[in-house]
């Protein structure tokens, strides 16, 4: 990817204030990391980062472009919590060919579980191939607006994360939740202006999206666009359900 | 405790209500407790979701019928996700549920997920109903299934949806590929 430390440069890698991401810091600038859950792939091609552990061990850690992910942006973008850290399963809406699947995958880890659902058949298969090497990515190729048609492949899920630039996106990710979504779980979604409106200003389509999801049970939490990585794109979270105060 | 006995009404005169559960690793049937309020409020009923303890007071497992390979795993998918029965799905709820007399109406009813499931079953005699309280109940069932299955663990549960979610979808997209070869033929 564009931007990557040179070839030998020396990085010093520190976690990041979200649990299950690191930040690579070379001389001149600081890039964005997960811990690869499979060393020694990488998954399209992005940089991996090998670092000598005090205990003589190598870690090993794959470049984060938030330029080709949207969760990436959010988190550059200075987004209070994503939800999804190590042992969390999440339910990812829109999963294309899997490039951000694959670090969320690092981030939730071996104890966590990603159910990936892509509808589209030349995506879904580098979806399941990526998935073949990831064993807590569950791949699913079916239609997200129709969640009925995989109840049998999904459990439970603390976080349900939707890119699946639709004009009705909040209706999907109010039925996903409906079926699989915890009481009190979260919901990470993002929102592409054009492709809900494409006439409206964003901020006005920002503004209607957070009433529909309000009306499919969600609190919101957060908004944030996600500019420079993305123009008129913003990631909403959400808390599902959440219990009336008496 | 949930060896409660099957046959007969709730207490409030109506139909039981049992619940069918797909899960990846086979089919679960459970019922509504003798003493819950059938007509209880959707509200009334996350409530006791919550909790593993409450929810089960409220609700039982009845049977569980794995799957016994993963080629049965994957056809009774498949028909599932269309809203179809198999004859794996019929045969496991005719020997779970009450019999009922011929030329008798059912004195229970299927809480299904799928309303066209529920009337593909309609038509092996088998009455269903869906709806807000029946997801609701399912809910509840899915955040707690692997505690009712003691000789399960929640890792083979998790196996299971990664076996089965592989071959599901390994075949949807081998499927369409065959499928547009045919078309350029």
């Amino acid at each position: 990817g564009a931007g990557g430390p040179r070839g030998g440069a020396k990085v010093a890698v520190e976690p990041h204030r979200h649990e299950g991401i690191f930040i690579g810091k070379t001389r001149n600038e600081e890039i964005l990391l997960t811990k690869n859950l499979v060393p020694g792939e990488a998954v399209y091609g992005e940089k991996k980062i090998s670092v000598d552990t005090p205990e003589g061990d190598k870690i090993e850690y794959r470049q984060w472009n938030p330029f080709r992910s949207k969760v990436a942006a959010a988190v550059l973008g200075g987004v209070r919590d994503i939800h999804m850290k190590p042992g969390a399963r999440v339910l990812y809406l829109g999963a294309a060919s899997g490039t951000t699947v694959s670090h969320v995958a690092d981030i939730v880890g071996p104890e966590g579980t990603v159910y990936a659902v892509e509808f589209s058949l030349r995506s879904g298969r580098d979806l399941v191939n990526m998935a073949k090497k990831r064993t807590n990515v569950i791949p699913i190729i079916e239609d997200a607006r129709l969640p009925q048609r995989y109840r049998m492949l999904v459990g439970m899920v603390d976080v349900v994360f939707a890119d699946v630039a639709q004009p009705d996106q909040a209706r999907i990710v109010g039925i996903n939740a409906q079926h699989f979504l915890k009481t009190g779980g979260h919901v990470v979604i993002s929102i592409k202006a054009s492709c809900i409106d494409s006439t409206s200003d964003p901020a006005v389509v920002y503004a209607n999206e957070m009433k529909n999801l309000k009306e499919q049970g969600f609190k919101l939490n957060e908004l944030i666009t996600l500019a420079p990585y993305e123009r008129d794109h913003a990631v909403v979270v959400g808390t599902y359900r959440v219990k009336k105060s008496k | 405790g949930w060896s409660f006995l099957i046959k007969g009404c709730n207490k409030m005169g109506g139909p039981s209500l049992y619940i069918l559960f797909e899960a990846s690793s086979g089919y679960a049937l459970f019922r509504l407790n003798e003493s819950v309020d059938i007509g209880m409020s959707t509200d009334e009923i996350q409530l006791s979701v919550a909790d593993f303890g409450k929810f089960t007071s409220l609700v039982g497992l009845v049977a569980f019928d794995p799957f016994q390979t993963a080629q049965q795993a994957l056809e009774n998918c498949n028909a599932i996700s269309e809203g179809l029965t198999t004859d794996m799905l019929v045969n496991f709820l005719e020997s779970n549920l009450p019999k009922t007399k011929p030329g008798k109406k059912a004195k229970y009813a299927v809480g299904v997920s799928d309303p066209k499931l529920g009337s593909a079953l309609g038509e092996a005699n088998i009455p269903c109903k869906s709806g807000a309280e029946v997801h609701e109940y399912i809910r509840g069932i899915r955040m707690h299934f692997p505690k009712y299955l003691k000789a399960m663990k929640e890792e083979d549960l998790l196996k299971a949806q990664l076996g089965l979610g592989h071959s599901y979808s390994r075949a949807k997209v081998k499927f369409n590929v065959d499928k547009a070869d045919t078309m350029i033929i």
